[in-house]
């Protein structure tokens, strides 16, 4: 828990009575058993759908040359890839356009459910369903940023992204007595299994047994809603819940480290990290210079080629360790932030940039979170038309006051 | 309220602790029933067995992974070395990874693919193409636009390096399944931006090559500009209608 994810919600403070080691282990177990860094994770909920969707949407009128029936990747030549390479995608159990069509679109579908938090807790695997498989139909056309994706997808499944700024939370809000009372959660329930049982005739190497665990806890956690709320095991249940959140966070601050630590790592070791050139020659590639004249612009000046190659080495090897101290961290989270959306509009690369943004994000500030959130909450309540401004504003000053 | 919204949004942070608990209830519809944040709970002592064993398999689970991560990213070692393969069956292929991007160095060179084609027109007379430049095309659709397309980005760029990487250098030959897999596609990309005729011909058989052009080094390098370009011919491949099914 040394993570800046563990900055969200400091752990009780300890009192003196907090020696004897029973209550030693009560404080222990409220501290892990309580949702760690709710603001990050939907932060990292919003951009990470945000971007999948965005990416969709993009790539909308060529979709079916990139992943569907017009590509390249002939259904054939992808049953051999998709062998070879294990992986699973729910577009290699049919070649029609109509099955293409049905999962492209119901993965948009889950991306904008994710993004505003409707349901998260299906919404969020269907996400991860519809993602793997677009992006493993064909992964000859993919790069970093749909390896950063496909595999984040996978970890917002286990977090409980929702906890605020969602759909979820305002349906949790308004009717916090009657949770027995929700029949829509139940009917989306049984009619996942509209889903799951056809998948699980198909071969999913492994995937219909994770499909449908997470289907029965699903369920189970319903259960325990309907027939045993006050009973402790269903708040064991949550606790269980929120520590698999805080598992699932502390994977996801890890694996961005990760990312930062090899690529900065194995930089050092280049030749033209080392004398400060390489962002020159990452400046004269064809492919990512869509505005020639700003890359021509910058890989003019020398200093500027220097300096900002030295830059990018030294803060992507010094980032994980400056997880200690708050302040720097935060500096250096704002220069990687600035040089992800530069390299979006300068190698032309933008998914990518916005998904490694995303990953920067999970290390933001609480309280920077919680402000941005209340601006969001004032400027939408602006735009709203007049009659449901005055029910939204209450909420958004809330926020902040 | 405009403006009192304009005035709290000066210093909204000093208002709200960081440390303040997320709202009450779970991310689900459920009954929210959070247990008193200032005083810890008092589980029953089946409920601390519950939950301990719960976090020792969780941090067992986490660690594990984190391992064999850091395992798939790291330099060949002593670890992953000798436990290659278990490990590559953990990460691959839900968790695979490369992050050398741009490193140890940066590319040096930009890769253009062209292809020529044999032509056969009505009166069975045979014609042969000029090299047409299509990492052309795809660079003049990216510029200008802000976000480029896996189409024009990725597509015709990964299937040549796709073809390089399982082909051998010599004679084409491919290497596995995945060689004759990538060998196909790489035909298709091509005729699929080329088309069924040209010049109102039909298209009869295709070569595809690249050519390698390196940047030249910065001004105050000592470095002497390259001045060989290289090329890489394939063989040339037969064209039949098959080969455009669906495209």
């Amino acid at each position: 828990m040394t993570t800046p994810t563990a900055t969200a919600t400091a752990a009780p403070p300890a009192t003196p009575t907090a020696t004897r080691p029973a209550e030693r282990l009560a404080r222990l177990l409220a501290a892990i058993t309580s949702v760690r860094a709710p603001y990050q994770a939907a932060v990292f909920r919003i951009g990470l759908s945000g971007v999948a969707l965005a990416f969709l949407l993009r790539e909308w009128p060529n979709r079916h040359v990139l992943y569907g029936v017009r590509s390249p990747l002939s259904f054939d030549l992808a049953q051999v890839l998709i062998r070879e390479e294990r992986t699973f995608t729910v577009l290699a159990w049919g070649n029609g356009g109509l099955w293409f069509e049905t999962v492209y679109a119901a993965t948009i579908a889950a991306a904008l459910a994710v993004l505003l938090g409707w349901r998260t807790r299906g919404t969020s695997v269907l996400l991860m369903a519809g993602v793997l498989s677009v992006i493993n139909r064909n992964t000859l056309v993919g790069d970093g940023g749909d390896n950063v994706v496909r595999i984040m997808v996978i970890y917002l499944v286990f977090t409980r992204c929702a906890q605020v700024w969602s759909l979820d939370a305002r349906r949790a809000r308004r009717r916090p007595k009657l949770p027995g009372l929700d029949p829509v959660g139940p009917f989306l329930w049984v009619a996942a299994l509209a889903v799951l049982v056809p998948l699980s005739a198909h071969p999913t190497r492994g995937w219909a047994l994770a499909f449908w665990t997470l289907w029965a806890v699903q369920g189970l956690w319903y259960a325990a809603n309907r027939w045993f709320p006050r009973h402790e095991a269903r708040a064991v249940l949550d606790a269980a819940a929120s520590m698999l959140h805080n598992c699932a966070m502390l994977v996801i601050a890890a694996q961005v480290c990760l990312i930062y630590a090899t690529a900065g790592w194995y930089k050092i070791q280049g030749s033209r990290w080392q004398e400060g050139s390489a962002l020159y020659y990452a400046l004269h590639l064809d492919y990512f210079a869509p505005w020639p004249a700003l890359s021509g612009f910058l890989a003019g000046s020398t200093l500027t080629v220097l300096a900002l190659s030295y830059l990018t080495v030294m803060v992507q090897v010094a980032f994980p360790f400056t997880l200690a101290n708050r302040k720097v961290k935060n500096v250096l989270l704002f220069a990687m932030i600035a040089e992800h959306l530069g390299i979006a509009v300068v190698l032309g690369i933008p998914f990518l940039s916005l998904a490694m943004v995303v990953c920067d994000a999970v290390f933001l500030p609480t309280a920077f979170l919680i402000a941005l959130g209340a601006r969001c909450g004032r400027l939408t309540a602006r735009l709203r038309p007049p009659a449901l401004a005055g029910r939204a504003a209450p909420r958004a000053d809330r926020v902040s006051s | 309220m405009e403006s009192s919204s304009e005035r709290t949004a000066v210093r909204p942070v000093s208002t709200v602790p960081p440390q303040s608990p997320p709202p009450p209830g779970p991310d689900d519809d459920g009954e929210p029933a959070p247990p008193a944040r200032d005083e810890p709970r008092r589980w029953s002592r089946v409920s601390v067995a519950a939950l301990t064993a719960t976090a020792v398999v969780l941090v067992c689970a986490l660690v594990t992974h984190l391992g064999m991560i850091f395992l798939s990213v790291a330099p060949p070692n002593a670890l992953s070395v000798e436990h290659g393969d278990a490990v590559d069956a953990y990460v691959q292929p839900e968790f695979g990874q490369d992050w050398k991007l741009f490193a140890p160095n940066p590319m040096q060179r930009n890769e253009a693919v062209g292809a020529r084609v044999n032509t056969l027109a009505a009166d069975g007379r045979p014609h042969a193409s000029e090299w047409i430049n299509l990492t052309d095309r795809d660079i003049e659709t990216i510029r200008g636009n802000p976000a480029p397309s896996h189409a024009d980005q990725n597509m015709l760029r990964r299937a040549w390096d796709a073809y390089i990487a399982t082909h051998s250098v010599t004679d084409d030959r491919p290497k596995g399944v995945r060689g004759t897999m990538t060998g196909d596609y790489l035909k298709r990309v091509v005729l699929q931006r080329i088309g069924r005729t040209l010049n109102g011909e039909r298209i009869v058989s295709l070569q595809v090559g690249g050519r390698f052009t390196m940047v030249d080094p910065p001004a105050w390098s000592s470095e002497q500009p390259s001045d060989t370009t290289d090329y890489r011919l394939l063989p040339w491949w037969k064209v039949t209608d098959q080969d455009y099914r669906s495209l």
